[in-house]
C-alpha cells in the first residue's frame, strides 16, 4: 500500500515526540473507544446520504442486526460536499469508519490505488452482481472493491395537471419536446422548464448526460471518447450540446442564479410544468401532493433507438484498516442478498437495485422510472469514467461549459472544441 | 462617558441622528435573522410563496420544529459545543495572557523572535494540516474526544490572541509596573496588578476566539465525529442534508444551532465589555 | 535592573504553555503538510522528492495556472470589497456607539449589531440567497448568477456577517481613549466631527491598521462563505473561485475530481507566502509610522 501522506506520518510522529519532550507530562491519554469485552462488535458505516438516516436507522440496520446478533451498525453520515475530504483525511490519518460508501469511477479508483479498501474478489458480497454492475468500483484490472448498492436514473418529471389543462402529449422526439415547451410558454401561465444554471453539476447530470446519449449513441460515444476513436468535436456530440442549448428560451427569468433546490420549489409549487431531474428526487417532487409523472429524454428523430442514463451511484466497501474485518464482511455479504436489495429500493424510492434478480417497486413513480429502461439502451454519465482522472477533469469542465452556454451564449461548437482541447492536454486514450 | 453639560437643542438633534443611524444598521443586521426564525414557523409553500410575509393561519406550521426535536439530539450537542467553546476560549485567554505578558515584559533578544513566531500563526491555513493533526491525535489516543478539539482550537486561536494581548500590554504605563516591582511584587503579582488594565483586550480576544470555534464544522467532522461527541454545528449540518426538502425543519435546526452563541455573547458582552471603562480608573 | 538570565527564564516559563500547544498542534502539522508540496506521490510506488517541480507545474501548466491567477484576482476583489465597505461601516458603527448621547441603549445596540457575526455561514448563505432570489426575493436581477456581480454579492454577504468584528475592535479602542484627552479637545470648542477625525481617529489608527491587515489575512484564507453558497467549484465560470476554494478542491478533490494533495499543498504554500509578504511589508512600512501617534 502506498499513501499520499507517507512523508507526513513521520513528521507527525516527530510532532508527538516534541510534545512529549516539552510537556514532560505523564498523561497517557485515554484509549480510543474499542469494543467492550465479549464478541459484540460495533461497525460504523460512513456515507454521504444524510437524507437517508431515518431509513437506515429505523428499517435497514435493524433488519441486519436481527439476523446477525452481536453486531451493531452505526450509520455515520457526512454531508456530500465534505464527504471525500473527510474520508481521505480520516483514512490517511489512520482512523475512519469500518464500512465506507464508494463514489463511482475515478474518485474511487484513486482510493483503491491508495489502498483504502479491502479487496472483495471471490467473496459472497460480489458474487451476485455481473461485471457491468461492479464496473464503477473496480481497480484498473477489473477487481471489485465495493458492493453495488444502487443506481439512479435521469428523466423529465412533469406536472400532469398542467399537461391536461393545456392538452399536451408526452413528447418522444426533440421536435415534439420543443413544441410542448413552446405551447407552455405561449400559455403565459407556467414556466415551461424548472431549470436554472446556478448549479453546474445538474446541467450535466440531469440534462446533457440525459439527453445527450440519444445523440452520441450511449456507450458507443462514451467508450469512443475513452478509447480515443471519437472526439467531443464530432457531429454527434456537437448535436447533443446543441439540443441542450435549444432549451434555453424555456428557462424561467433569472435562471442564472436559480439553484437546484429553487428549481424543485418552482416545480412543486405548481409554477413550472417540467423539471429535468434524477430519480433520487422522487420524494421531493411529490412532497406537496402534486400529481407527477415522468418521461425519458426524447430522441432526435422519430424511430431512433432510445438511450437511458443509468448511473451507478453508491457502493459500499471495507476500510482496509478496519479492526472488525469479519463482521464487516458479514455486513457486505448481507448487502448482496435479495432481502437487503428489495428492502433498500422500496424504502428509498428512486434508487434501483443493481443485482441480477428482478425487483418490483412499490412506489408508483419509481416503477415508472424503472419502466423507462425497458425499450432503451443503458449508459452511465458521460465523463466520470477515466476522463476525469487528470487536470482539468472533463466532468468539472463540462459543468462550467454548460453554464456558459446558458449564461453567456457559448455555442455548442466552441464549447465542445474547448472541452476536447482540455481533455487532449492530459488524457492519453487507453488503447 | 457622561457629559456634565445640560442637553442643548443641538445635542438633541445629534442624538436623534445617532439613534436613527443605529436603528437602520440594526434593521439590516437583524432583519435577515428574523426572516429565518419566521419562516421556520411556516409550511414549505408558505415560505416560497411569500418569504417576507409573517405566518398566517394558512401557512403557520410547527412541524419543522417537531421534526428537529424528534430526530435531533440538541441537549447532548449543546453540551459538547459549550464545553469545547468555553474551555478553548478560557485556555486561549490564560495562555495568551501569560505569553503576551512575557513577550512585552522581558525585553531580551528572544522576545521579538518568539513574538514573530506566534504572529505567523495568524496567517496559516489550518486545514492544510488536517492529516498530520489527526495523526498526532491518534498517537496521543485523543481521537474522538473533546480534548482533541480543545487542543486544536486553542492552538488555532493563540496567535491572534497573543498579538492582541501584546498590543494591550504595551499600552500599560511602565510606571505602574515599576511601582509594583519596587514594592517587591513577584512576576505573577505584577501580572495580576496589570491585568485589570488589559480587560478590554481579554474581552476582544474572547469574542473573536469564540465565534470560529462554535461555528467550525471541519474539525468536529475529522477529529470527533461520533454521536456522543457531536457538536451543534456538526449536528445541524447533518440535518441540512437530511431535510433537503423540509425547509421549515432546516430553518428550525439553523435557529437552534445559532441560539446558544447569541445568548452566550449577550451574557458575556454584558459582563466583560460593559465593565471596560472601569478598567481605566475614571 | 534585572539580570538577563532571569528575564530569559521568565520569558520561557511564561510562554512555554502557549508555545507547546501552538507548535504541537498547529505549526508542526502544517510544516508536515507543506513538505508535500516538494513531493510527487502520484507517479511511482513511493513519494519522491521533486524540489520545486510542483510550483513550476502550478504556474506553467495552462489549466492550473489559469485557475490560480483567476482565484488570485478574485481574492483581491473579495478583499477590496471588505476594505472599502466593511472597515468604514465598522468604524462608523463604533463611532456611533461611543457617541456621548447614548446611555442605556448602547449595550443593546452593540449586542444586536454583533449578532450576525455569531452566525454560521450556512444561515448567512441560505437567508441571503432567499432574499436576493429572482423568483421569490426582492431583486429581479440574478446577482449570484452573473459572472460580474456574483463575487461582489458574496463579498457583501460576508461583510454583513463580519462587520461586527471591526466594530467591536474599534469600539474597544475608542472607549480606551482617556477622558482628559477628549475634555481638552472639547475645551478647544471642536465639534464632534472634528474631534473624531483630529483627536480620536489618530489615536486608534494603529488598531484601524491592524484590523485592515487582519481583514487582508482573513479574506486570503477565506473559504467558508463561498463554499457554503457555491460549493468547491464556484461559478458561474469560476467567477467566485478564491484561493481557499481552489486549495480545497485541489487538495481534497470533489465528488467528480480526484484529490491531488501535492498540488494542493503547493497552492496553500504559495498563498501563505503571499499573505506573509504583504503583512511583513505592512508592518515594516505602515504600522511603524502609525505607532508614532500612540500616547
Amino acid at each position: 500500500m502506498r499513501s499520499k501522506f507517507a512523508p507526513i506520518a513521520i513528521t507527525a510522529a516527530a510532532a508527538s515526540l516534541v510534545l512529549v519532550g516539552l510537556a514532560g507530562c505523564s498523561s497517557g491519554g485515554t484509549p480510543s473507544s474499542t469494543d467492550g469485552g465479549g464478541d459484540d462488535v460495533t461497525l460504523t458505516l460512513a456515507t454521504w446520504r444524510t437524507e437517508d438516516t431515518a431509513m437506515w436507522e429505523d428499517e435497514i440496520i435493524p433488519a441486519f442486526e436481527a439476523s446477525h446478533p452481536g453486531i451493531t451498525v452505526e450509520y455515520a453520515p457526512v454531508g456530500t460536499d465534505d464527504y471525500n475530504a473527510a474520508m481521505q483525511s480520516q483514512i490517511e490519518g489512520g482512523t475512519g469508519a469500518d464500512l465506507i460508501m464508494c463514489r463511482p469511477f475515478d474518485v474511487n479508483r484513486a482510493w483503491i490505488e491508495d489502498g483504502y479498501f479491502e479487496p472483495l474478489a471471490g467473496t459472497d458480497a460480489v458474487k451476485s452482481f455481473d461485471e457491468t454492475a461492479l464496473a464503477a468500483w473496480t481497480d484498473v484490472d477489473g477487481n471489485p472493491f465495493c458492493v453495488p448498492i444502487a443506481s439512479v436514473l435521469a428523466g423529465f418529471y412533469y406536472n400532469t395537471a398542467i399537461f391536461d389543462e393545456l392538452g399536451l402529449k408526452v413528447p418522444t422526439t426533440q421536435a415534439e419536446f420543443i413544441d410542448v415547451l413552446g405551447t407552455i410558454k405561449d400559455s403565459g401561465k407556467y414556466t415551461p422548464l424548472a431549470l436554472g444554471s446556478a448549479d453546474g453539476w445538474q446541467l450535466a447530470y440531469n440534462v446533457l448526460y440525459s439527453m445527450g446519449p440519444n445523440y452520441w449513441k450511449g456507450e458507443d460515444g462514451r467508450l469512443g471518447l475513452i478509447d480515443g476513436t471519437q472526439k467531443l468535436t464530432d457531429p454527434d456530440f456537437v448535436a447533443a450540446f446543441q439540443a441542450f442549448a435549444d432549451l434555453k428560451p424555456y428557462l424561467p427569468d433569472g435562471y442564472e442564479s436559480l439553484t437546484y433546490e429553487d428549481m424543485m420549489q418552482l416545480f412543486t409549487l405548481g409554477k413550472a410544468a417540467i423539471i429535468p431531474d434524477g430519480s433520487w428526487d422522487i420524494s421531493a417532487a411529490t412532497a406537496t401532493g402534486l400529481d407527477v409523472d415522468v418521461f425519458g429524454a426524447p430522441v432526435a428523430e422519430a424511430g431512433d433507438q432510445r438511450y437511458q442514463q443509468e448511473m451507478p451511484d453508491q457502493g459500499i466497501g471495507m476500510n482496509a484498516k478496519s479492526t472488525h474485518k469479519e463482521a464487516a464482511q458479514e455486513f457486505l455479504d448481507w448487502l448482496a442478498t435479495p432481502e437487503f436489495q428489495s428492502l433498500y429500493v422500496n424504502k428509498l424510492p428512486g434508487f434501483f437495485s443493481m443485482g441480477t434478480e428482478a425487483v418490483t417497486y412499490d412506489n408508483e413513480l419509481a416503477q415508472k422510472f424503472a419502466d423507462l429502461k425497458t425499450d432503451a439502451k443503458l449508459t452511465p454519465r458521460l465523463a466520470l469514467d477515466r476522463l476525469s482522472a487528470g487536470t482539468p477533469p472533463l466532468d468539472d469542465e463540462i459543468w462550467v461549459a454548460l453554464q456558459n452556454m446558458y449564461n453567456s451564449g457559448l455555442s455548442a461548437e466552441d464549447a465542445t472544441a474547448e472541452l476536447q482541447a482540455g481533455l487532449d492536454s492530459w488524457y492519453k486514450p487507453a488503447q | 462617558m457622561t457629559s456634565l453639560n445640560k442637553p442643548s437643542r443641538a445635542d438633541a438633534g445629534g442624538r436623534l441622528v445617532v439613534h436613527v443611524a443605529l436603528i437602520l444598521f440594526v434593521i439590516v443586521a437583524i432583519g435577515p435573522i428574523i426572516i429565518v426564525v419566521m419562516n421556520s414557523l411556516k409550511t414549505t409553500p408558505g415560505i416560497f410563496n411569500g418569504p417576507f410575509v409573517p405566518p398566517t393561519a394558512e401557512t403557520f406550521n410547527l412541524d419543522g420544529w417537531a421534526n428537529v426535536f424528534k430526530r435531533g439530539n440538541f441537549a447532548l450537542n449543546y453540551g459538547n459545543s459549550i464545553i469545547v467553546t468555553l474551555v478553548s476560549t478560557l485556555l486561549t485567554l490564560v495562555l495568551s495572557t501569560l505569553a503576551a505578558f512575557a513577550i512585552t515584559e522581558y525585553k531580551v533578544r528572544l522576545a521579538p523572535l518568539l513574538a514573530g513566531f506566534f504572529i505567523i500563526g495568524i496567517m496559516l491555513p489550518i486545514r492544510l494540516g488536517t492529516v498530520p493533526i489527526l495523526q498526532t491525535m491518534v498517537a496521543w489516543h485523543l481521537v474522538d474526544t473533546l480534548v482533541a478539539l480543545i487542543l486544536v482550537y486553542t492552538a488555532m486561536s493563540l496567535p491572534l490572541a497573543i498579538a492582541l494581548m501584546a498590543t494591550f500590554f504595551r499600552r500599560v504605563p511602565t510606571e505602574l509596573k515599576e511601582a509594583a516591582k519596587i514594592d517587591g511584587a513577584g512576576e505573577l503579582r505584577t501580572l495580576s496588578i496589570v491585568l485589570p488594565l488589559v480587560r478590554p483586550g481579554l474581552a476582544a480576544v474572547a469574542s473573536v476566539t469564540m465565534l470560529p470555534i462554535w461555528n467550525d464544522l471541519w474539525f468536529p467532522l475529522i477529529l470527533a465525529p461520533s454521536k456522543e461527541n457531536q457538536t451543534v454545528t456538526l449536528g445541524v449540518q447533518q440535518f441540512v442534508g437530511q431535510f433537503q426538502s423540509d425547509y421549515p425543519a432546516l430553518l428550525a435546526a439553523l435557529t437552534l444551532g445559532a441560539l446558544p452563541l447569541v445568548i452566550l455573547f449577550t451574557v458575556f458582552s454584558r459582563n466583560f465589555i460593559q465593565g471596560l471603562s472601569q478598567g481605566y480608573g475614571k | 535592573m534585572k539580570s538577563t538570565a532571569r528575564s530569559y527564564r521568565n520569558l520561557i516559563l511564561f510562554s512555554a504553555p502557549a508555545f507547546v500547544v501552538y507548535a504541537g498542534f498547529l505549526v508542526i502539522p502544517l510544516i508536515a503538510s507543506v513538505v508535500l508540496s516538494f513531493m510527487d506521490s502520484d507517479s511511482g510506488p513511493t513519494s519522491v522528492f521533486v524540489g520545486f517541480d510542483n510550483y513550476v507545474y502550478l504556474f506553467t501548466n495552462p489549466s492550473t495556472s489559469e485557475r490560480f491567477w483567476n482565484a488570485l484576482v478574485n481574492n483581491f476583489e473579495f478583499f477590496a470589497v471588505h476594505l472599502i465597505v466593511e472597515l468604514p461601516v465598522g468604524l462608523l458603527m463604533a463611532a456611533l456607539l461611543t457617541s456621548s448621547t447614548l446611555r442605556r441603549s448602547r449595550g443593546v445596540y452593540r449586542t444586536l449589531l454583533f449578532i450576525p457575526a455569531t452566525l454560521s455561514v450556512v444561515i448567512v448563505g441560505f437567508v441571503w440567497r432567499l432574499i436576493i432570489n429572482p423568483l421569490w426575493g426582492i431583486v429581479q436581477f440574478p446577482l449570484l448568477g452573473d459572472a460580474n456581480t456574483a463575487l461582489p454579492t458574496i463579498a457583501l454577504m460576508s461583510v454583513w456577517e463580519y462587520v461586527g468584528i471591526p466594530m467591536i475592535f474599534l469600539y474597544t479602542a475608542l472607549i480606551a481613549i482617556p477622558d482628559d484627552v477628549l475634555e481638552a479637545a472639547k475645551l478647544d470648542g471642536a465639534n464632534a466631527w472634528t474631534t473624531f477625525w483630529r483627536v480620536k481617529f489618530p489615536l486608534i489608527a494603529p488598531q484601524f491598521g491592524l484590523i485592515a491587515i487582519l481583514t487582508y489575512i482573513w479574506t486570503f484564507n477565506g473559504f467558508d462563505i463561498v463554499y457554503a453558497l457555491n460549493g468547491s467549484a464556484p461559478g458561474p465560470d469560476y467567477s467566485t473561485d478564491i484561493l481557499g476554494t481552489l486549495f480545497y478542491r485541489t487538495f481534497f478533490g470533489s465528488s467528480g475530481q480526484v484529490a491531488n494533495p501535492d498540488l494542493g499543498a503547493t497552492v496553500a504554500s504559495v498563498v501563505f507566502f503571499l499573505i506573509l509578504i504583504i503583512t511583513a511589508i505592512y508592518f515594516a512600512v505602515v504600522q511603524r509610522r502609525l505607532k508614532s501617534y500612540e500616547l
